[in-house]
């Protein structure tokens, strides 16, 4: 089962982030807040990722002269 | 006095268990360099006259991804303390905790807000780890009674169920006196019937009986000093006597991480207190160098005792007191030693003697021995031993001589009984196996601790075994799994130990058998893979059970 595996190993990883960062000990409400703030700020950088990278890419190349 | 580790590498194999026998001697020294780095060890070879055993502790470094992601853990545990704190301000939510009326605004503030933040945000989310009520003698293993919370953790309620045979390593029970049956226990039954519970008076008064100056006598041979003295309170016993034998114009140097007891006695007495690097003993003499040279304050006269306090064996750290080394430099600059032995009473030395037999020095070098009954014998109390003209001065000076009431009498039976025990006075050779017991228990707990990985702090003959944890959920995740699978262990956090060292601080008795703690061992083990707690980033080599042989070459390569 593959995917019952990788459910697990899924779970544990989830328990290790809730140790490490110590949402553990908050309440679920808390732990909900501060999971849609993490997500939220990674969907943004990720957004401006999107967004901006050709011409970050396109800049780089000009400036070591690969592309006019 | 002021040794070198760095130096002292090349000959000491046997001291830390790298074998002799491997080929590869550049390899070996390599290694062996390297867990010198965070390791002091002295052989006997190298600092001869001072200490006849190797002294073998180490407190290894904190792993920096760990510190950090532990700074990061209780940022954001405060900021959302802060949070809920806003919230129980503006009634958002319910306070639970102690909060002045309304009308007592204007006055002066009675609880402190800021410094209960820790207390209301911190502990009590994990507060179901602590004051667990248990339902039997808390011995080797115990009863416990279950507890569940529906409000996270600011009230309790029992579910009725009991869970039976919890493997205790969390109580002081090093020599195993913790038991309901027994010749302590029946003498303790007897003289109840016989004297009954209470005293109701102090020693000066009518609380003095025959059996208290028959445990004086008996404590005072057991140690070895001239004459002994017992209260009724371990605590009290240093927080009323270090008054009395220290004032105003005496300098009290003091270990960085004594006992609160020893603090508060210090600081009852009026000294000016000096504290030291913990179990550094070239900061002991940088301080003693200076306070003989500069003298008092601003009048430089020369002080009039100095007094230095120091433990047997740490708590909290699980380390021992470079004894050998305190008392060459209180001799040498005529100094005075306090020696609390709370732990090591019982608890060390091949008679159980303590500390100062465990390094094979004489008894009259510390001008006070102080200990309690609370650990090894299985009791409640403390006493102070030393020469005949103290221990009479403090029977008169002492503020727990006069006022505090005397020890009551069952307790003191069992502190006779055992003590005879542990000396071999009834007749049997249950106390020297228990001394066995209890140093074999250590020996072999230690070690395979450390092959498992985690970092263990602390001297390798201490009973006293403190685990690093660090993490803050950490803390309640560990005693949480370890309840589950019916081990009961006791983890340690902020106020008692620095912010991001928290711990979880094991106690050996010589009531487990090695069938317990082999399967306390497993499944520490096991908790530790599932909360990633083996941090230790030295290679042990695993040491054998057996001694050198031919065949042990082969073993380890």
């Amino acid at each position: 089962m593959a995917l019952g595996d990788a459910w697990k190993q899924l779970s544990w990883f989830y328990y290790q982030y809730l140790l490490v960062t110590a949402l553990y000990m908050l309440e679920p409400w808390e732990r909900t807040i501060f999971n849609s703030l993490l997500v939220t700020v990674a969907a943004m950088a990720i957004y401006t990722g999107y967004v901006f990278m050709p011409q970050h890419i396109m800049a780089i190349l000009h400036y070591f002269e690969v592309v006019q | 006095m002021t040794e070198s580790e760095g130096n002292k590498n090349e000959d000491c194999h046997a001291a830390n268990g790298v074998k002799p026998g491997r080929n590869g001697m550049v390899k070996n020294h390599h290694h062996h360099h390297q867990y010198q780095k965070q390791e002091k060890v002295y052989h006997a070879a190298c600092n001869g006259e001072l200490y006849s055993r190797p002294f073998i502790e180490s407190f290894e470094e904190t792993p920096m991804l760990v510190a950090v992601l532990t700074y990061m853990g209780y940022g954001i545990l405060t900021i959302f303390g802060y949070l809920r704190d806003f919230m129980r301000e503006w009634k958002i939510e319910k306070c639970h905790i102690a909060r002045e009326r309304e009308e007592q605004k204007d006055f002066v503030p009675l609880y402190q807000d800021f410094e209960n933040f820790y207390t209301r945000n911190l502990y009590m989310r994990i507060r179901d780890s602590w004051n667990r009520p248990i339902c039997s003698v808390p011995g080797a293993t115990f009863d416990l009674a279950e507890r569940s919370s529906n409000d996270y953790n600011w009230t309790f309620e029992y579910t009725g169920r009991v869970v039976k045979d919890v493997i205790n390593l969390g109580s002081y029970n090093y020599l195993g006196f913790a038991e309901n049956t027994g010749a302590c226990a029946t003498a303790a039954g007897e003289v109840t019937v016989k004297l009954g519970v209470g005293v109701a008076s102090t020693r000066q008064e009518m609380g003095n009986l025959d059996r208290h100056e028959e445990l004086e006598k008996l404590a005072a041979s057991f140690l070895g000093v001239e004459s002994a003295m017992a209260f009724g309170m371990g605590f009290a016993t240093n927080s009323m006597n270090i008054p009395a034998i220290a004032g105003k114009g005496c300098l009290i140097l003091s270990d960085e991480l004594n006992h609160a007891s020893l603090v508060l006695g210090a600081r009852l007495s009026g000294s000016t207190i000096r504290v030291f690097k913990h179990n550094n003993m070239q900061s002991l003499e940088k301080l003693l160098r200076d306070a003989i040279v500069h003298g008092q304050p601003r009048t430089h006269r020369p002080w009039k005792k100095i007094l230095i306090l120091v433990e047997g064996i740490y708590s909290m750290e699980g380390s021992i007191i470079r004894l050998p080394e305190v008392i060459a430099l209180k001799k040498k600059y005529k100094a005075y030693l306090y020696l609390d032995e709370a732990h090591s009473i019982g608890a060390l030395g091949p008679n159980g003697r303590g500390v100062v037999e465990y390094f094979g020095l004489d008894p009259k070098d510390v001008d006070v021995m102080m200990g309690t009954f609370t650990k090894s014998f299985g009791a409640a109390g403390g006493y102070i031993g030393g020469r005949k003209d103290l221990i009479d001065y403090l029977r008169n000076h002492s503020h727990s001589a006069v006022y505090a009431t005397s020890m009551s009498l069952p307790v003191v039976e069992q502190i006779i009984t055992s003590m005879k025990c542990i000396m071999g006075k009834d007749g049997t050779t249950i106390g020297r196996s228990r001394i066995q017991r209890l140093a074999e228990n250590t020996v072999y707990f230690r070690r395979r601790l450390r092959e498992m990985g985690f970092i263990i702090y602390g001297n390798n003959d201490s009973p006293v075994v403190p685990m690093m944890l660090y993490m803050p959920a950490k803390i309640g995740a560990f005693g949480r799994e370890m309840l589950k699978r019916n081990i009961g262990v006791v983890v340690v956090g902020f106020p008692a130990t620095p912010i991001i060292e928290s711990r979880a601080r094991f106690c050996i008795s010589a009531a487990h058998t090695k069938e317990m703690l082999d399967r306390a061992l497993d499944v520490i083990s096991e908790v530790g893979d599932l909360l990633q707690l083996k941090y230790s980033r030295h290679k042990v080599l695993p040491s054998l059970d057996r001694p050198f042989d031919e065949t042990t070459y082969e073993e380890n390569e």
